[in-house]
Formats: structure tokens, C-alpha cells, sequence
């Protein structure tokens, strides 16, 4: 479904991206496992258009995306949900929701994900009067998910969900985005807490400045060495 | 009568509230400072004098015109002077917005002379009576229509979606463009709602004080309500505006009538002295 090849990014002169190359299959749940500053959220950002490439191919179900706008990249299908949410925080809950679908036109449509998104997260049904900014750590991450829910998309870029949550709604956000994955949509998660991560995935992609070093099926790379040592902080 | 200074207050304010608001909606939604809002007015201003003096066409047609070439200049400011630089520091685009009213003061003054012209209210003359205090039409005029004005663009940014969208740019461009809305044509249509109003603003001020190129020079006073109301607030650029209306006309009552331009500045520097943020601005505080 989505397929990245050879794909390098600079910041200015800076190259963060040297030639990266993955696969996320229909429907599939695919991490991408590493340390600050490796590369993961100019990854995702140089997939939604937000950043240029300027090597290498993006091909999304089938078509080059590498050079369309984040705006054309909405229309085919892809949500991002940004790392530290990125909420409209003066925008009411329904409000962030109603921006999420804005590329949408077909009212019936918008309601039909808006209804979909609250039966995902009750909670903020109770809360779509009040404002992004006021909500807790949890909600808001719920919130900046569903926001990207809204759009009907067939791929979701999921950066960080358990950042700065406490371990009990970690828990609940990777139930959910496991159940969201269930009924069809496909997602490529960045994760700092890899075992979260590739409990959930089915494959795992390991950056390290700028690089895919290390990739297998999730099983197999909770049983990795480098991995064990790097990222699950375990040893034996 | 104090009443009917503050009704005259008011009215005057309603202008600096138009002023205050072009320039808020500007900083909101792109975080640049237009100096030219004033100069904008100016031109649209003399724009429908061409149109009814020179050319000879109805007031009605002229001062349509007037609010077009308003949005025409707000799109064209956006496009061949600020948008080239979108990614250079704000101070840039300040002092690009200010070489843009001299500018077009210089060129209006070259065209149209540095003259004073009179120029056509379309609200009637007639004086109302209210139990102690008149209100003449045209203040009455004035009021009415930034009220309406107002209204107008609370339903349009509360509730429809394009201004919707425009508070979400405000708030995050990077959100904004990954809901798929397009940053540059918001700061465009910011651009066209805030030429809109600096034309609204010609169309009430002009008959009151004579068109002339010296006109733009509204915007300080735009400046200073807006600050006074608290910078970056919408309800505050229009409470500040009417706040220095009513100080203007209500300080000549008391005091010599050379200390109207004194008093609503001693009194805006008072405000932020005491509360820096303005009377609705608020710090930046926020749940991460």
C-alpha cells in the first residue's frame, strides 16, 4: 500500500534521511523503532508532504506521492497524526473533528466518521463543547487520533501516541489503535517505547541517524540482541 | 452632556475598532504587522472619489467600488509583498507593510493631489432624538454598520467552515496543512477580509474628516486601540477602539481641549503599565 524507496530528506544542509526504504502492507501495523534524532518524525513528515525528499521514491497504492501536496496526500488517503498532537487548543473538541474531515465534501460521510470516531472514544463525545487546550494528556491524544480518523482514511502516521501518557491510557490508546486497525486501516507507527510498539505490529523497521538498520517481523525482533539491549532496555 | 460626548465617543471609536480589527486579523492569522492598514483606506477612499467626481458615476456605484478596490488592494499586498516574504523574519514584513504606505501615500498624493476633498456619507443628515441625547445619522450610520460588520464576521468565523479553517491556521499552520487546508489561501482571504474592512472603514471615516492623503494616519490611533484592548484580541481591538473614542471626546470636557490627543495615549500607556497584556489580553497559557 505504501512503499518508500531510497528516500532522502535534508533539513537545509543537514541530511536527516539517507536513503530510507519501507513497506507497510494493506491493513498491516508496521513500527518504526528509534532513538530521538534518528529520523522517525521526518519520516512520517517527509510522507505526508510536509517536508520535500530529495531522493528516492514514495509510491502510495500504486502512485507517486513524493511530489504532491499535504493537502493532495489527505485526498488519497493518508492522516498524520503529528507528533505532541498538534491540537487546534482554541478550537472545541467537535470543531478539531469538523477540521479533520476538511477535505471532505459528502455530509453524510462526515457524520457517518464523526459518529464513528465518538463510538472509538466516548469520552469525548462528554467533552465536544469544550476546548482542545482544556482537555488531559490522554484526551488530547485521543482527540488528535480521532481528528485524523475524521478524513476516512486508508493509512494513518501515528507519531509518539504514548508520549508524556501514564501507563494505563498507553494501554488503552494501543487497544484502540489495534481495533481502529481491525476494521481496515492500516498504520506505521513511531514509537520511542518499542516493546508497546512491536507487541502491536506485525513489522518492525529500527532507525538510527538517518538509516533502516535493523528490520524483521515484530516477533523476531523482541527476540533481537541489538534490539533487547537498545530499546527494550533488557538483558540476559 | 456627558451622555452625548460619550455617544460621540463611541462613534469615533467605532472607527479606531475598524482599524484595530484589520490589523488583528492580520497579526492572528499570520503574525504580521500591516502598517498600511490606514494607507488602504486612504486609496479605496479616493478610489470611489474618481469614481464620482471625476468620472462621474452614482455615490451608490462609487462606494461599491470603493469596497471592492479595498479587497483588490488587501489580495494585492498579500501577493506581490508579503507572500515573497512568508519566510522571512516579521520585522521584514513590517517594514515592507510601512515602505508600502509611504508609498502609496506619495502615489495617491501624486495622483490626487494633497488636497482635502469633501466626500459623500450615505447615511442621512437628519439628527435623532433620544430622550437627552441626538444622534446624528451619520454617527448613528457608523455604528449601525460596524455593528453589522461585526456580527458578520463572528457568524462567519464562528460558524462557517472556511472560517473555521482560519482560526485552525492561526493556531497551527503545520496542523492546518496535514487537515489539508491550504495556509496560503487562508492568508490570502485574511488579506481580502481586512482590505474589506479598511474599505468599510473609508466609506465612514472619509465624510467625517474630508478625504485626503493624510487619512491613513487613522491606523495609529488603530494601533493604540488595539493595544489598549490587548494585542492579537478581536474583542479587544474592538473594545479598545471604542475605549479611545470615548477618552478623545470625553477629556476636552475637562480638561483644555489641546489635551484630546494627550489623554488617550497617557491612559494607554496607564493600561499596560498596570496589566501589559491590555484590558482582554490574556498570557499564553496552555495544558501540553
Amino acid at each position: 500500500m505504501l512503499e518508500l524507496e531510497g528516500v532522502e530528506t535534508y533539513y537545509g544542509k543537514v541530511q536527516a534521511l539517507k536513503g530510507i526504504s519501507i513497506k507497510v502492507e494493506d491493513k498491516s501495523i508496521v513500527t518504526l523503532l528509534g532513538a530521538n534524532g534518528a529520523g522517525k518524525s521526518t519520516t512520517l513528515r517527509t510522507i505526508s508532504g510536509l517536508i520535500p525528499s530529495r531522493r528516492g521514491t514514495i509510491r502510495f497504492r500504486d502512485e507517486p506521492i513524493e511530489a504532491e501536496s499535504p493537502e493532495r496526500i489527505v485526498k488519497k488517503g493518508i492522516s498524520h497524526v503529528p507528533e505532541g498532537r498538534d491540537l487546534f487548543f482554541d478550537l472545541t473538541v467537535d470543531e478539531n473533528l469538523a477540521m479533520g474531515a476538511y477535505t471532505r465534501k459528502d455530509r453524510t460521510e462526515i457524520e457517518h466518521n464523526l459518529s464513528r470516531v465518538y463510538a472509538f472514544f466516548p469520552v469525548l463525545q462528554n467533552r465536544r463543547n469544550q476546548y482542545a487546550g482544556t482537555l488531559s494528556g490522554g484526551e488530547q491524544q485521543m482527540l488528535a487520533i480521532g481528528r485524523a480518523l475524521m478524513s476516512n482514511p486508508r493509512l494513518i502516521l501515528l507519531d509518539e501516541p504514548s508520549l508524556g501518557l501514564a501507563p494505563l491510557m498507553v494501554k488503552e490508546i494501543f487497544r484502540i489503535i489495534q481495533e481502529i486497525n481491525r476494521e481496515g486501516t492500516a498504520i506505521l507507527l513511531v514509537e520511542q517505547n518499542a516493546h508497546m510498539a512491536l507487541q502491536v505490529a506485525r513489522y518492525g523497521y529500527v532507525l538510527e541517524t538517518g538509516r533502516i538498520v535493523l528490520q524483521n517481523r515484530s516477533e523476531l525482533l523482541l527476540e533481537d540482541q541489538h534490539i533487547k539491549e537498545k530499546y527494550l532496555g533488557t538483558r540476559k | 452632556m456627558l451622555l452625548q460626548v460619550i455617544v460621540n465617543g463611541i462613534a469615533t471609536g467605532c472607527i479606531y475598532s475598524l482599524m484595530a480589527l484589520g490589523l488583528t486579523l492580520i497579526y492572528k492569522s499570520t503574525e504580521h504587522v500591516n502598517f498600511a492598514q490606514g494607507e488602504m483606506s486612504m486609496v479605496s477612499g479616493f478610489v470611489a472619489f474618481t469614481f464620482f467626481q471625476m468620472l462621474g458615476f452614482s455615490i451608490a456605484f462609487s462606494l461599491f467600488m470603493c469596497l471592492v478596490s479595498s479587497i483588490i488592494l488587501g489580495l494585492l499586498m498579500e501577493r506581490l509583498l508579503v507572500r515573497p516574504a512568508m519566510r522571512a523574519p516579521h520585522f521584514n514584513v513590517f517594514i515592507i507593510t510601512l515602505g508600502a504606505s509611504i508609498v502609496m501615500q506619495s502615489g495617491a498624493g501624486l495622483i490626487w493631489t494633497y488636497d482635502q476633498f469633501p466626500f459623500p456619507s450615505p447615511f442621512p443628515g437628519k439628527a435623532l432624538s433620544l430622550g437627552l441625547i441626538r444622534i446624528d445619522g451619520v454617527s448613528l450610520g457608523i455604528m449601525g454598520t460596524t455593528a453589522l460588520l461585526m456580527v458578520g464576521l463572528y457568524l462567519f468565523f464562528k460558524h462557517s467552515k472556511t472560517g473555521t479553517a482560519m482560526r485552525a491556521v492561526s493556531q497551527s499552520q503545520n496542523a492546518a496543512l496535514l487537515m489539508g487546508i491550504s495556509v496560503k489561501r487562508s492568508f490570502a482571504l485574511t488579506w481580502a477580509i481586512s482590505g474589506f474592512i479598511s474599505g468599510v472603514a473609508a466609506v465612514l471615516i472619509a465624510p467625517v474628516i474630508f478625504l485626503s492623503t493624510r487619512m491613513g494616519l487613522v491606523v495609529i490611533n488603530g494601533f493604540a486601540a488595539a493595544i489598549l484592548g490587548g494585542w492579537g484580541s478581536i474583542p479587544g481591538a474592538v473594545l479598545g477602539g471604542i475605549a479611545l473614542g470615548i477618552l478623545e471626546n470625553v477629556a476636552p470636557y475637562y480638561f483644555p481641549s489641546q489635551i484630546r490627543n494627550i489623554i488617550p495615549f497617557a491612559v494607554l500607556v496607564g493600561v499596560l503599565i498596570l496589566k501589559p497584556t491590555g484590558i482582554m489580553g490574556e498570557e499564553t497559557k496552555r495544558r501540553v
